[in-house]
């Protein structure tokens, strides 16, 4: 007989046989129920079926449910179109206007992130990386520093904010939620990258625009323009030149992955920053403003080296090919460039001669 | 046919659970987990690891010790879900593990140390744990004694 | 001069306009390093947590966001108005495991719930079932909302436990949704509002100075009470959809519990001269464990009303209803009691600290 199958010569006493009831105590009094709680809705009755993505949230945007005001003064953690109880003390919620939060594919966008969740342990190939000439290793790793660091940012950012926006937006705050999450996937992503294939960290970021996202506390819509818009596209842009730039599959499906994340993000950023360019008369003035400021920012960091000069190398195929690399990064931030302008007509802030030479002069590559 | 329980049986079954994708997904995933499993007098250990289950052996009592933590009913409970699960292809209402646990006196799961951290992995890695029982609806099984219903 | 040099020189004639360097090159940290990926699990946090980049400082003056191991730069703007600073604050020995399990077992509220197995139920059924919905559709954002809040707040260099808290602001999210829907699923809709305090009061989770004490009442005491109601939740379910509803956030739940406890033996541990003060928050959480202010089963709530309706299958059962519900008091007691005890802090149930309502619950 197999050693397995040698049976035990212990003799013990099974437990009793499960009963369908808990052990309950019989004896003990039962208070009164009161009862006051069932007849406390604003509205019965309703009944969503799943359609073809499932039981989704914005299907359940019916009735009373689906009205969702301009401001919601609610101070507390009440879900909209809960029955309201008095007395309950106030959290105290700063962003309380729709048109500072709203976006009104932030319901499907949450949905959507949850269907295309990935898991960057077992989702990449990581056995398809191959060792890479050493100046092309440095010049991923630097990169994957650099944009593991811009991810550290993004949910520090929305980890902040995401407590003072109140809950008659809670489609906001889901998004926003999956926001978090996938930066979170990146930051990992990037890093586990660097030391997966015989490099390491790079150097980190000068920071100017990270503290310029991060120091964004007048407002959510000017800190979404900072992130989603200026940052969140230039990061876009780098992870589909990523993608078309990669190494190996593991590389291929890191950037294209992170693309279709980040893509939501910015979606999710554009819509809101129209929802308030159309739902404040001065919006639009006021993102100039900071756009005005930012884009040079922006422009001032492009020049340290971190970012576009390992670009340059991987785009280039090593530092002997770095020349016609440049040129590509050239090519890469034209179509940032591009792409950033056309967003920021369709946001309704038309930039135009106040738009930076620092970036206007990659639109003459 | 293999008879329940026996290593024979929980191997089987561990290839079935171990070749379905789905059981990766939807709430599954990967569980760490050295779980043991008594049935009156015979302790089997049944090794998590990653995706699968990779195996499972005989064992003392004593070395419940080693476990996160064990599951143990009567054993008309186990073959009763056991049934279940065969009628049904998966175990319904009345015979998941959470409800097996809530409706025994003591718990269907226990921990030979009390350390609570590690019995909750029963509920840490519930699903996981459902699925592999349910994977036993596609193995053909033979119990050694008829039961009589609870 | 080697070709690499030649090219070098190329580059910089080139790229003169830009003034750019590529010193970057020679400036990093650790080289050479290789994670290997597990044949099981692919390549894990845990995995990359090798040479100097394992290395966990009990101290950190990283205020750039400058990721661990990362090579420092002069001159660097310092972003982050970091509060947690110190390792025991934050630090578990298994965080980087808990994350990844977290995003291994990530599901849809929206296509993995059977919604098409809800069928009519009585009407009081109904809203017994819609009010426990509202409840929680409510209170577990707190834990999306707080953690969000300390992950801003804590150093990169304690990127792992930082990581788990972001997939529970995801787990809390999809429990906010997936409770909003049972509400509307099968013709009913939200009921009253939790008329016991959840936040923004002294005592309460959002409150917290110390994320020690944030953990203690969110995870430890608050998920604890609400991983037990999951739990029951097949005691409670009339159909697939509600038991795997319940089943899938108790699996998540039970996942922040661990957290919680696992973090409160890393302190236990490290810091033993804090355990005082931790067991003056142990008694502030044990204390609105029986008041209700987040737990559905206390005494005397809409909550612990629906439940018991639920339990009983219905008002014309209440009284078997509330009687199955003391015996889920005394489960989430002695949880409760047993989870403290992993934690390291067991001693309170030896010298009369513990609360004695809660006691009395737990007793046989």
């Amino acid at each position: 007989m197999a050693e397995s199958e040698e049976k035990q010569p212990t003799k013990t006493t099974p437990p009793p046989r499960r009963r369908r009831n808990l052990k309950i105590d019989h004896d003990v009094e039962v208070p009164e129920p009161g009862y006051a709680w069932m007849p406390r809705t604003l509205e019965w009755g309703v009944r969503v079926k799943p359609g073809a993505k499932g039981m989704t949230m914005q299907g359940l945007n019916v009735g009373i449910y689906g009205e969702i005001p301009d401001r919601w003064d609610e101070q507390t953690r009440m879900p909209r179109g809960a029955y309201p109880m008095a007395g309950i003390p106030p959290i105290g919620f700063a962003l309380r206007e729709k048109r500072e939060v709203w976006a009104d594919n932030a319901a499907d966008l949450y949905e959507e992130a949850i269907q295309r969740r990935w898991i960057p342990a077992s989702d990449i190939p990581w056995n398809t990386l191959e060792p890479l000439p050493d100046d092309v290793e440095a010049a991923m790793c630097q990169l994957c520093t650099e944009l593991s660091q811009a991810a550290n940012v993004e949910f520090e950012t929305i980890g902040y904010w995401l407590q003072h926006m109140s809950y008659g937006y809670h489609e906001v705050k889901l998004f926003l939620a999956s926001n978090m999450f996938d930066a979170g996937r990146h930051h990992e992503a990037f890093r586990k990258r660097a030391l997966a294939n015989g490099g390491g960290l790079g150097i980190e970021s000068k920071g100017e625009i990270n503290r310029m996202i991060l120091e964004s506390k007048g407002g959510w819509s000017e800190t979404s323009l900072l992130l989603h818009l200026l940052r969140g596209l230039f990061i876009q842009t780098i992870y589909r030149y990523g993608e078309r730039f990669a190494h190996n599959p593991a590389e291929k499906v890191m950037f294209a992955r992170a693309l279709e994340d980040k893509a939501r993000h910015t979606a999710y950023g554009l819509q809101h920053l129209r929802y308030a360019v159309t739902h404040k008369q001065d919006k639009a003035l006021v993102f100039q403003q900071l756009l005005n400021i930012g884009e040079r920012v922006f422009a001032r960091e492009l020049q340290e080296p971190v970012v576009l000069e390992p670009l340059a190398v991987i785009f280039g195929g090593g530092i002997e090919g770095a020349k016609a690399g440049m040129r590509e990064v050239h090519h890469m931030m034209g179509d940032f460039v591009k792409s950033y302008l056309a967003s920021t007509d369709w946001i309704g802030i038309h930039r135009g001669r106040a738009f930076p030479k620092g970036l206007s002069r990659y639109l003459e590559a | 046919m293999p008879v329940f329980p026996s290593v024979e049986w929980f191997d089987a079954v561990s290839r079935s659970f171990n070749s379905d994708e789905a059981n990766r997904t939807a709430g599954g995933g990967i569980a760490d987990a050295d779980v043991g499993i008594i049935f009156e007098d015979q302790v089997f250990l049944l090794n998590f690891a990653g995706y699968e289950c990779e195996k499972a052996s005989v064992i003392q009592r004593s070395d419940l010790e080693n476990t996160d933590f064990y599951l143990e009913m009567h054993p008309d409970d186990w073959i009763e879900m056991l049934i279940n699960i065969q009628q049904n292809g998966t175990a319904d209402m009345d015979y998941t593990l959470n409800t097996l646990d809530l409706d025994s006196e003591d718990g269907l799961a226990k921990s030979a140390t009390g350390d609570q951290y590690r019995l909750d992995k029963f509920f840490r890695f519930n699903q996981t744990m459902q699925y592999f029982f349910d994977a036993s609806s596609n193995v053909e099984t033979e119990f050694d004694r008829e039961i009589t219903p609870a | 001069m080697s070709t690499q040099q030649q090219s070098l020189e190329a580059v910089k004639d080139y790229a003169n306009d830009y003034d750019l360097k590529l010193d970057w090159i020679d400036t990093r940290g650790e080289w050479g390093i290789k994670a290997t990926p597990d044949a099981r699990k692919g390549l894990t946090l845990e995995d990359i947590q090798t040479g100097s980049y394992g290395e966990v400082p009990d101290h950190t003056d990283n205020m750039t966001g400058r990721l661990r191991g990362a090579a420092q730069r002069e001159g660097a703007y310092r972003t982050g108005g970091y509060t947690v600073r110190t390792k025991s604050d934050i630090w578990l020995t298994n965080a980087a495991m808990l994350y990844e399990e977290a995003l291994q077992r990530q599901w849809s509220s929206a296509t993995d719930i059977p919604w098409d197995t809800i069928k009519p139920l009585p009407d009081d059924v109904e809203r017994a079932q819609c009010q426990l919905a509202t409840f929680l559709t409510e209170v577990e954002f707190v834990a999306a909302d707080v953690p969000g809040k300390w992950v801003a707040a804590t150093s990169p260099d304690y990127f792992e436990p930082r990581m788990f808290l972001i997939t529970q602001i995801m787990d809390e999210s999809r429990h906010l949704d997936v409770f909003r829907k049972r509400a509307f699923a099968n013709g009913g809709g939200l009921m009253q509002r939790p008329d016991v305090t959840t936040s923004g009061v002294v005592g309460s989770i959002d409150l917290s100075k110390d994320f020690t004490e944030m953990s203690s009442r969110l995870h430890i005491s608050g998920e604890g009470a609400v991983l037990t109601i999951f739990r029951m939740g097949e005691l409670m379910a009339y159909n697939e959809a509600e038991k795997y509803m319940y089943r899938l956030c108790g699996q998540d739940e039970s996942r922040h519990v661990a957290f919680g406890v696992m973090h409160m033996r890393y302190l236990a541990e490290t810091e033993p001269e804090r355990k005082a003060e931790v067991h003056a928050y142990l008694d502030e959480g044990e204390r609105a464990l029986v008041a209700g202010n987040q737990n559905p089963a206390a005494r005397d709530t809409a909550q612990s009303e629906a439940l018991a309706v639920l339990l009983g299958g219905g008002q014309k059962h209440y009284d078997e209803g509330y009687k199955k519900l003391l015996a889920i008091r005394k489960r989430q007691s002695r949880e409760y009691i047993q989870r403290i005890k992993s934690a390291g802090f067991g001693e309170r149930f030896e010298n009369g600290r513990a609360n004695p309502e809660l006691m009395e619950y737990a007793k046989a």
